[in-house]
């Protein structure tokens, strides 16, 4: 300690120097401009890099305000698509409703460890939202609207034991219902495709479009796995679905409705 | 004595820092010269000041330079540059014994020797000021023409000056210790 008194005491005018040049030079290169963007071009490659980071971590927090603009106008142009393609295939019969075909809405809940889980979104029926409507996202298929509130919805996920969406196999007519009995949440069946049908590991699985719920050929997922049972009609086809249901941030929601014709020959049988 | 050297110290900085703002930095020979007048102050440091008083009055004399011209830490690098090496200078300059108090100037040190120092310290002062305004430096040529002729000019000035101020009491004189 002493000798570090004497150390100090012996070289103090040096040690001072230091400090009074480092002051001098901080406020030559901190408050001139010109001095001060040399200093930021040419030796301050480390303030560059710090600047950087502490912008990449402003953007990770404007992010989110990000997103919901991306997302905003993604459902926007989703519609446009959805408009143009049916006016090429002249098959768009009903209007858009007033709140758009595809609704963006923000899942405010979700469990994947249950056997039964179920997705909480935030649009309602005041934003046209209704039972049965198709939830998807840009990855693929999701779920089905179960209950509609006023402004929050419950969704029936894939990820349910209740779930069953008609499902067919790219390319061809063969059509089943993909179900999931709990397990890992990356992974669901594909039900009632018949034996004779030929699906192989790597085929693409897509929605039907009988409900409705969704378009034709929405994308669910990839046959991961089939076998081929004896003694059964059916092929046991395991899917790895599309979309990554542990990680569900924004999703849309389809809500053209039923074609109303079909709708009440459907309320005909159901009713017989 | 301390308050007093204090105050004249302090009276000589606000003039040196005044004379330079208002006069000195309006002067620019040929585009390159620029007087630098209050060095004049740190070469008049006596022997007898400690290494720090001397770092400190030079550190705010240019900072008070600065304060006026909107370059702040400029002058204030430059003339702690100065500051620092002015005690060495003046040791190799002139012989000093223990107990002298040389107050550098003509007078005291003999004119071939005060032009040397004066002139050496002028030079470092006024090349550490360009640089450092000049960066990044495009042009070195510029940088050593306008130390040259700034230093030049400072000193043609300031040894001017000091033949027709300096007077016998800067002779060495011993302290009283």
């Amino acid at each position: 300690m002493r000798s570090l008194l004497d150390f100090l005491v012996r070289h103090g005018s040096a040690f001072l120097f230091i400090l009074l040049e480092g002051l001098s030079l901080f406020m030559l290169f901190g408050m001139n401009d010109r001095q001060n963007s040399a200093f930021m071009t040419s030796a301050g490659n480390l303030s560059g890099g710090i600047l950087s980071v502490s912008s990449g971590i402003s953007d990770y927090f404007g992010l989110k305000a990000e997103n919901t603009e991306l997302a905003t106008e993604n459902a926007m142009l989703r519609d446009y698509v959805e408009v143009l393609l049916a006016d090429t295939v002249s098959e768009f019969r009903n209007q858009a409703s007033a709140y758009g075909i595809n609704v963006l809405a923000r899942v405010i809940d979700n469990s994947i460890r249950k056997d039964d889980n179920y997705i909480t979104i935030d649009r309602g029926t005041v934003d046209g939202l209704e039972k049965g409507m198709g939830v998807y996202n840009a990855r693929g298929v999701i779920g089905v609207v179960m209950l509609a509130g006023n402004r929050n919805s419950i969704v029936l996920p894939i990820l349910n034991s209740k779930s069953s969406i008609s499902c067919k196999i790219k390319g061809t007519d063969h059509f089943g219902f993909l179900e999931w009995h709990g397990g890992s949440p990356y992974d669901a069946k594909l039900k009632d495709i018949p034996y004779q049908s030929e699906v192989v590991k790597g085929d693409t699985v897509v929605t039907s479009g009988f409900s409705q719920s969704f378009p034709e050929s929405s994308l669910v997922g990839i046959v991961n796995r089939v076998e081929r049972r004896q003694n059964d009609h059916t092929l046991d086809i395991d899917v790895r679905l599309a979309t990554d249901m542990t990680d569900l941030g924004w999703v849309y929601v389809h809500t053209q409705t039923d074609d109303p014709e079909i709708e009440e020959l459907n309320r005909l049988v159901e009713g017989n | 004595m301390k308050t007093l050297a204090f105050f004249r110290h302090l009276l000589a900085m606000l003039f040196f820092a005044a004379l330079q703002v208002m006069v000195c930095n309006r002067i620019s020979l040929f585009g390159y010269a620029t007087p630098f007048i209050y060095v004049w102050m740190i070469l008049r440091f006596d022997s007898f000041m400690s290494k720090g008083s001397v770092l400190l009055w030079s550190f705010l004399l240019g900072l008070s330079v600065d304060i006026f011209t909107a370059t702040p830490g400029l002058n204030a690098a430059a003339a702690t540059l100065a500051g620092m090496l002015q005690p060495s200078f003046l040791e190799i300059s002139v012989r000093i014994d223990k107990h002298d108090v040389v107050r550098p100037s003509c007078a005291s040190m003999g004119n071939s020797h005060f032009a040397l120092y004066a002139f050496l310290l002028l030079f470092i002062h006024s090349l550490a000021l360009f640089i450092l305004k000049d960066i990044p430096i495009d042009n070195w040529g510029t940088v050593i023409l306008s130390a040259v002729g700034s230093s030049l000019l400072s000193f043609a000035i300031i040894f001017c000056l000091d033949l027709s101020f300096s007077r016998n009491k800067d002779r060495r004189y011993t302290s009283g210790l």
